[in-house]
């Protein structure tokens, strides 16, 4: 069939668009060059490939982030890319500096692994898939079609499940091919129920003025099942209640490095793909207060006290951040703009102490070969350095002063309030007291940590490398923020601040 | 003096940093330090006491009550259209915290020196004890609620690590016991600043903000109240002072005064005092949420005992003064006789408590639970004798809580065994210690003559005046001095009189009488019993007409 005279321009139009929108997907295009890069140098070099691929690694996240920098400047609205495949706004932008900023800590924290550095550098692969699970995770946060928020949760998914099990190990495989079989189902199911929407709207597209009035005029019933099935694609990305019991094992068995990056990128992504959904997909039909608020109080709960009964400090973590998911599940319930600013601000002091508490954890592992929480007994004397900063960060995940999880915490929950004050549904209170009562759960395994290191007396004699210094040294840089946000949280505040979290493009 | 509150919260703070720095070779020098440290703070706190001005009265929710005022902003941030919230660096002192600012630093410092003999661990131990004592005085003088409750919650660390550490046989258990019950508490405490905060605006800021001169507050507030004033130009406040001010609320939030918002079937405002009746009736403690107080105090170290009874106790009481009370007077009313009796029931189940208690420490604590009774009593009466008495009763129990753990302190120093079943007739093997041993136990069960007759008296007498109490509460509450006398006499005829004996013969040797450390503790602190038992104006007349603004502030809300 020969196409009209009509379609070829139109199509035309949309090609030379489309190669113009390039422009706005330079960052994008720095990871893909970054990429490749690595693959070919991977190939060509033969031996001591260390060196170059760590160099080509942060070279590439350095000016990765220098052009998302540039293009947070240059950006004043929200814009509609590839015929409406993405929008890109300072929100995505935002959260897309944060992943660079975490992966290199990451790449650091892998550097200093010792003996497991190896694994790391001495060829392309983890590498790779490092850099494609940033590349998934930021298309997650630009998405704006149900198909291309399918496609790059998928790019997150299957980099995490190689990176589960690209090392060799039984623990290893049994977890990879734990993740995958849920995730492959949950992913399907995402799939279903979006096939489900666009059944009933004709558009894949949420931001389309279309799929909204569409779906206005849907029945509650079979517009609640195709909600409940995509949405539990995201949960399961979130790591969020009911879709969590995959990440302690994976957290056990993969890489602390890694782990670091699996517990925020995806998390923080989906989360961001959570609010748009809720916040676009907004029809009385649908009670998402309801829906959002049991949720986030389930996460805390389960999270929290799974949490008490773990005997490795990374399953530990794994719960915590779980419940974590429902902490940043309380900012999108409050639906207003000071909750999504407050879900915000929480989602970067929870970026921050993630890999800080991953680093720290990397470096005891190092020392003693274990991350049981039996292994760390009594090394706060040894490591004082390390173990006060333990300290530090185990307390700004609990939420307490004065520490910048604190204002995370309270600027969550005073939103929730002005939300529930303002007229809002009972289930926020709920939450609200819930939520902060769930804090006393959490401080008692959080604390587990600083007991062990500074109550316990060692029960064997371990040799340690004498390389504490520089890890203080880089722990303290992570560790710091933490504490300068607390002071001066009104510096973070403001950045946040200066977002506009409208999703409507005009 | 300008900063003078900040030199006094912050010298022990800069002392731990020294501790810190100080190298292991110097490590003799940590306590020295810590005591210079303390004393320099003390020497403070009694030059802003001599420069207190006991005439200044206006009202309790009037920043003009206040003096040595520091007020800075730390950070304001910006909510959009909610308007703005700020928060203040805001220090000062008034006559409901200046007789707790020179209790902290006379307690903290006779601490320091009981903690001279501490041998393991000395840098941490002091750099801890330090910064604790930093935050304790930081929660006093607190007067924006961020601050207070940075205070407020950085105390439970160091507390935690110096019960957990130096503490005795079942240390972890109690150190992690009292972290939990505490954060229970100020989780509730923290529920309620964030609706307290989502209410209040400061009259000030939002005149500068909305474009009106300072001088025209009354005029903002009333255009507030219109609803002229917008919300985007509101600045909300944590500062404590405008949050007991009810004109500074903002219309239709959940904690203004005429807000018919329920919170679990509730009318809103009764909840948030609840809450914070709670979250300080934890601290005090108040009955049936004492449990951690027995544990932590037979499980820390004697200084640390020392503290946490002498001081620790009373951020509970100051703080239902300070928030709970000025804040919410009409719910305070409204509960009032719950107050009263949770009180009267801490005051016998303490002391009936005491009276069955095998162990010497554990009896003083569950007496601290008694006389913490009447602190809430005081309080429920809501009269100027009462409110006066309670303050009282805070300052006096930490003086003599204090001294009665210090001397367990000596006997367990002594022979590492607080039994009160295997002593007896220590009266001539030890007659010094004996007579301090006495004298700790009449001031506790309310002799005349020593400050705690004073404070339990002035307690009765408001309590049975008071319109808002019954008045059965106090007269069930005086059998508890009766019991009082019962368990401290009893205890004194079985471990010091009659003829000699200890369970382990080999403990003799080591019963010595007291020695010159022990002296210098123990006498300053009965000099000080007896004086403000025999001149009670002496803390008094600084406190009164503040307390009669209290009680005056309490009283217009009833209307």
């Amino acid at each position: 069939m020969l196409i009209s005279q009509n379609q070829h321009t139109v199509l035309s139009e949309k090609l030379a668009n489309t190669s113009q929108d390039l422009w706005a997907l330079l960052p994008e295009i720095g990871i893909v060059v970054t990429v490749v890069l690595l693959i070919v140098f991977d190939l060509i070099f033969k031996k001591n490939k260390s060196i170059g691929l760590t160099a080509i690694a942060f070279a590439g996240l350095a000016y990765t982030f220098v052009l998302i920098i540039q293009q947070w400047h240059g950006m004043e609205e929200s814009i509609s890319l590839m015929s409406g495949l993405i929008s890109l706004n300072k929100l995505s932008i935002f959260l897309k500096s944060g992943f660079t900023i975490g992966l290199s800590i990451a790449l650091l924290t892998a550097i200093r692994s010792g003996k497991h550095k190896e694994d790391f550098f001495k060829s392309s692969e983890i590498l790779v898939m490092l850099f494609g699970l940033l590349l998934g995770a930021s298309f997650m946060t630009m998405s704006s079609n149900l198909l291309m928020i399918y496609i790059s949760i998928e790019v997150v998914s299957i980099c995490s499940y190689i990176l589960t099990g690209l090392l060799k190990g039984k623990k290893k495989a049994e977890a990879a091919m734990k993740y995958l079989i849920y995730g492959a189902v949950a992913s399907a199911i995402m799939l279903y129920g979006m096939s489900w929407l666009y059944g009933f709207t004709g558009t894949l597209n949420l931001t389309d003025q279309a799929f909204i009035t569409t779906l206005n005029e849907i029945p509650q019933l079979p517009l609640s099942i195709a909600c409940v099935m995509v949405m539990g694609g995201f949960l399961f990305k979130l790591g969020a209640f009911p879709l969590h019991i995959w990440s302690p094992d994976v957290y056990e068995a993969t890489p602390t490095p890694i782990v670091a990056v699996f517990s925020v990128l995806p998390k923080l992504a989906a989360l961001a793909v959570i609010f748009k959904f809720v916040n676009l997909v907004n029809t009385p039909a649908i009670d998402w207060e309801l829906w959002i608020g049991v949720l986030a109080i389930a996460s805390m709960t389960v999270g929290n006290f799974s949490a008490l009964w773990q005997k490795d400090i990374k399953r530990m973590l794994a719960y915590s951040s779980i419940a974590h998911a429902g902490f940043l599940l309380v900012g999108v319930l409050a639906f207003s703009s000071s909750g999504n600013q407050a879900m915000l601000f929480y989602g970067s002091v929870y970026l921050i102490m993630n890999f800080a508490a991953f680093f720290l954890i990397q470096t005891f592992e190092r020392q003693t070969g274990s991350t049981s929480f039996a292994s760390i007994k009594g090394l706060g004397v040894k490591l004082p350095i390390v173990s006060s900063l333990v300290l530090i960060v185990m307390i700004a995940l609990t939420g307490l002063p004065p520490t910048a999880g604190f204002n995370g915490k309270l600027f969550i929950f005073s939103a929730l309030w002005e939300s529930y004050q303002a007229g809002g549904p009972s289930i926020l209170i709920w939450v609200f007291v819930f939520g902060l009562l769930n804090t006393v759960v959490a401080l008692f395994y959080y604390l587990k940590l600083p007991y062990l290191l500074f109550f316990k007396t060692p029960q064997e004699e371990i040799q340690l490398d004498h390389r504490e210094v520089i890890d203080g040294l880089l722990g303290t840089l992570l560790v710091l923020p933490l504490l300068l946000l607390f002071f001066r949280s009104d510096w973070l505040v403001g950045l946040v601040n200066s977002i506009n979290f409208e999703l409507w493009i005009p | 003096m300008v900063h003078l509150l900040s030199y006094i919260v912050f010298i022990p703070l800069v002392a731990a940093i020294l501790v810190l720095l100080t190298p292991r070779a110097y490590k003799h020098l940590y306590r020295v330090l810590t005591v210079l440290g303390l004393g320099l703070t003390l020497a403070l706190i009694i030059f802003a006491i001599s420069g207190f001005d006991a005439l200044v009265q206006s009202a309790i929710n009037s920043e003009s009550n206040l003096q040595l005022v520091e007020k800075t902003e730390w950070f304001s941030i910006s909510l959009g259209s909610m308007g703005k919230f700020s928060v203040d660096y805001f220090v000062g002192t008034d006559g409901l915290n200046i007789g707790m600012l020179l209790l902290t630093g006379i307690v903290l410092l006779i601490g320091a020196i009981a903690s001279w003999n501490i041998k393991e661990k000395q840098k941490a131990y002091f750099g801890l004890y330090l910064l604790l004592s930093s935050s304790i005085l930081g929660c006093f003088v607190a007067l924006d609620f961020f601050l207070f409750y940075l205070f407020f919650e950085f105390m439970l660390l160091p507390m935690y690590f110096l019960i957990g550490i130096w503490g005795g046989p079942k240390k972890e258990y109690a150190a992690i016991k009292f972290f939990l019950y505490t954060l229970v508490g100020s989780i509730l405490i923290l529920i309620v600043m964030i609706g307290l905060y989502n209410s209040v605006y400061d009259p000030v800021k939002t005149a500068l903000e909305a474009g009106y001169e300072v001088s025209q507050v009354e005029q903002v507030q009333q255009l507030v109240q219109d609803g002229t004033i917008k919300s985007d130009q509101i600045v909300k406040s944590f500062n404590m002072i405008h949050m007991a001010d009810a004109d500074n609320y903002i219309p239709g939030s959940f904690l203004d005064k005429s807000s018919l918002a329920k919170i679990f079937g509730q009318p809103a405002r009764w909840m948030a005092f609840l809450a914070l009746l709670i979250g300080f009736a934890i601290k005090l403690p108040a009955v049936p949420f004492h449990t951690w107080l027995p544990d932590a105090h037979v499980e820390a170290p004697t200084p640390i005992s020392v503290v946490l009874a002498g001081i620790l106790l009373k951020v509970g009481g100051y703080g239902l003064i300070r928030t709970a009370f000025v804040m919410f007077p009409d719910s305070a009313y409204h509960y009032s006789w719950l107050i009263g009796f949770f009180g009267m029931f801490a005051i016998i189940y303490g002391a009936l408590n005491a009276l069955a208690q095998k162990d010497l420490k554990k009896l003083i604590a569950y007496s601290s639970v008694s006389h913490m009774g009447f602190v809430l009593m005081g309080l429920a009466a809501m009269t100027v004798e009462g409110v006066s008495g309670a303050i009282y009763q805070m300052y006096s129990h930490g003086l003599i809580s204090a001294m009665l753990f210090l001397i367990a302190g000596v006997l367990y120093d002594r022979t590492n065994n607080r039994m009160i079943e295997n002593y007896g007739g220590l009266a001539s093997q030890m007659p010094k210690y004996t007579v301090f041993v006495a004298i700790a136990f009449f001031a506790s069960l309310g002799l005349p003559g020593f400050s705690g007759f004073i404070a339990e008296l002035m307690v009765l007498i408001g309590s049975f005046k008071s319109s808002a109490i019954p008045a059965w509460m106090p007269i069930v509450a005086t059998t508890g001095l009766v019991l009082g006398a019962g368990y401290y006499l009893w205890t004194l005829q079985r471990m010091f009189f009659g003829k000699f004996w200890v369970k382990d013969k080999s403990w003799v040797p080591s019963l010595t009488d007291l020695n010159a450390r022990e002296y210098i503790m123990l006498v300053p602190l009965v000099v000080l019993i007896l004086v403000f038992g025999l001149y009670p104006s002496l803390l008094l007349d600084l406190i009164n007409n503040s307390v009669e603004s209290f009680a005056d502030h309490l009283f217009q809300s009833r209307k």
